[in-house]
C-alpha cells in the first residue's frame, strides 16, 4: 500500500510538472480546453441558441455574460490524478489502458456538466457561481475520480478472481 | 433485482454527506483555517527570506504582514501586506469529512484526517503568498529573496498548492486512513462473492 502511494505521488507530480511545460500547454492543454468550450456550447445550443464560444471562452449573446475555462477547470488535473492512480496500481497494461480511456470519458463528461452549470449559475448569481466554481465542483470532480478508480479496482479484482483456478 | 454495487452505495452516501459537510466547513472556516494559516506563516517566513512579520485574520480572510517596503506612485513608502483566501486551499476538508462519514466507522478518523490535511493547506496558502510577491514585480520579489531558482520553485509550488493538493490530499488521506476497509471492499468482497457463487 505504501509503495502504491509513493508511486502514485511520484507519477502524479511528474505528470503535473510535464503539464506545466509550455510545449504541453500549447500542444495539448490549450487545444483540449478550446475543444471543451466548443463541446459545452454545442450541448448548450440544444436548448439555448444564444451562446457562442471563442477560444476557451463561452459567452451569452443575450446578456454578454462570459466564462473562460482556466487551469483547474478543464479537468486536466483531475485526469492526471486518475491516470497516476491507475498507472501506480499493479495491474495488466490492457486493463490500465481500458480504465484510463473509460475514466477520462467519465471525468470529462462530468466536467462538461460543470462548465455548463457554472455558465448558467453565473448568469443567475455571481456569489453562487464563485462558491460552486471555487469549492463545490472541485470536490465533486475529485469524487468522480475516486469513484471511477474504485469501480476500476473492483473490475480489476473481479477479473483476477474469475481467472483464479478453482 | 441486483443489489446496488458497494462502490455506488458508498458514492451515494458521500453525496448525502457532502452538503452538510460543506455547510459546516463554511460556517466554522474562520476558526478551522487558523492552524493551516499558522503553519503557512512559518513556511512563508522561512521561504521568503524572513520577510513575514505576522498574520492577521478578518473573518475567513488571511493577511500576511511583511517587512517588504513598497513605494506608491506619489513617492510615499509603506510596508506590503498580502491577502490570501484560505478557503481556496481548505475546501478539501468537507470532501474528506464526507468520505470518512460515508465509510464504516470513518467518523473515528475525522480528527486525524483533518490534521493530515493541514500541511497541504499550509503549502497552498504559503505559496499563494509567494506567488503574489512574484507578481508584484522584481523590486518586491528581491526583498523576499525570491529570485533565480527560488522564483521558479515558488511558481511550481503555487501551481501544486492550488491545482493539485487541495483535491488530491483529501482523497489520498481518505485512502490511507481507510486502507483496511478499502482492501476489504475491493479484495475480500470479490473473494466472498466468488465463494458464494461456487457454493
Amino acid at each position: 500500500m505504501v509503495r502504491f502511494f509513493l508511486t502514485f505521488l511520484a507519477i502524479g507530480i511528474a505528470l503535473f510538472a510535464l503539464e506545466l511545460t509550455p510545449v504541453v500547454q500549447k500542444l495539448l492543454v490549450l487545444p483540449w480546453t478550446e475543444l471543451l468550450a466548443r463541446t459545452s456550447v454545442a450541448l448548450i445550443k440544444v436548448f439555448d441558441a444564444e451562446v457562442v464560444s471563442f477560444g476557451k471562452v463561452l459567452e451569452s449573446t443575450r446578456n454578454g455574460f462570459a466564462v473562460s475555462i482556466e487551469a483547474g477547470c478543464n479537468g486536466v488535473e483531475a485526469a492526471l490524478i486518475l491516470i497516476a492512480a491507475m498507472l501506480a496500481f499493479p495491474s495488466p497494461w490492457k486493463r490500465k489502458l481500458a480504465g484510463i480511456a473509460g475514466g477520462l470519458f467519465a471525468v470529462q463528461a462530468l466536467n462538461v456538466v460543470r462548465v455548463v452549470s457554472l455558465f448558467y449559475l453565473g448568469q443567475w448569481s455571481l456569489t453562487a457561481f464563485e462558491w460552486a466554481h471555487l469549492y463545490l465542483w472541485q470536490a465533486l470532480i475529485m469524487l468522480d475520480v475516486l469513484i471511477v478508480w474504485l469501480l476500476w479496482l473492483q473490475w480489476l479484482r473481479s477479473g483476477e478472481s474469475s481467472r483464479a483456478p478453482a | 433485482v441486483r443489489p446496488l454495487n458497494e462502490v455506488w452505495r458508498f458514492a451515494f452516501r458521500v453525496l448525502a454527506w457532502i452538503a452538510p459537510c460543506f455547510a459546516a466547513w463554511y460556517w466554522i472556516a474562520a476558526w478551522y483555517d487558523r492552524p493551516a494559516a499558522w503553519v503557512a506563516r512559518a513556511m512563508a517566513g522561512a521561504w521568503a527570506g524572513g520577510s513575514v512579520e505576522g498574520i492577521a485574520f478578518e473573518g475567513s480572510l488571511l493577511t500576511f504582514l511583511t517587512t517588504i517596503e513598497v513605494r506608491s506612485a506619489s513617492g510615499e513608502t509603506g510596508l506590503l501586506s498580502v491577502d490570501v483566501n484560505p478557503l481556496v486551499y481548505t475546501y478539501g476538508a468537507p470532501l474528506l469529512a464526507a468520505l470518512l462519514l460515508a465509510s464504516p466507522r470513518g467518523w473515528r478518523m475525522l480528527v486525524p484526517g483533518l490534521a493530515l490535511l493541514v500541511p497541504f493547506q499550509a503549502w497552498g496558502i504559503a505559496f499563494d503568498f509567494a506567488a503574489q510577491l512574484l507578481r508584484a514585480g522584481p523590486a518586491v520579489a528581491s526583498q523576499a529573496a525570491l529570485v533565480g531558482w527560488k522564483a521558479e520553485a515558488s511558481a511550481l509550488g503555487y501551481q501544486l498548492g492550488s491545482l493539485m493538493f487541495p483535491v488530491m490530499a483529501p482523497v489520498v488521506a481518505w485512502a490511507f486512513l481507510q486502507r483496511g476497509p478499502l482492501r476489504a471492499l475491493l479484495v475480500d468482497r470479490a473473494v466472498t462473492r466468488d465463494r458464494l457463487q461456487s457454493e
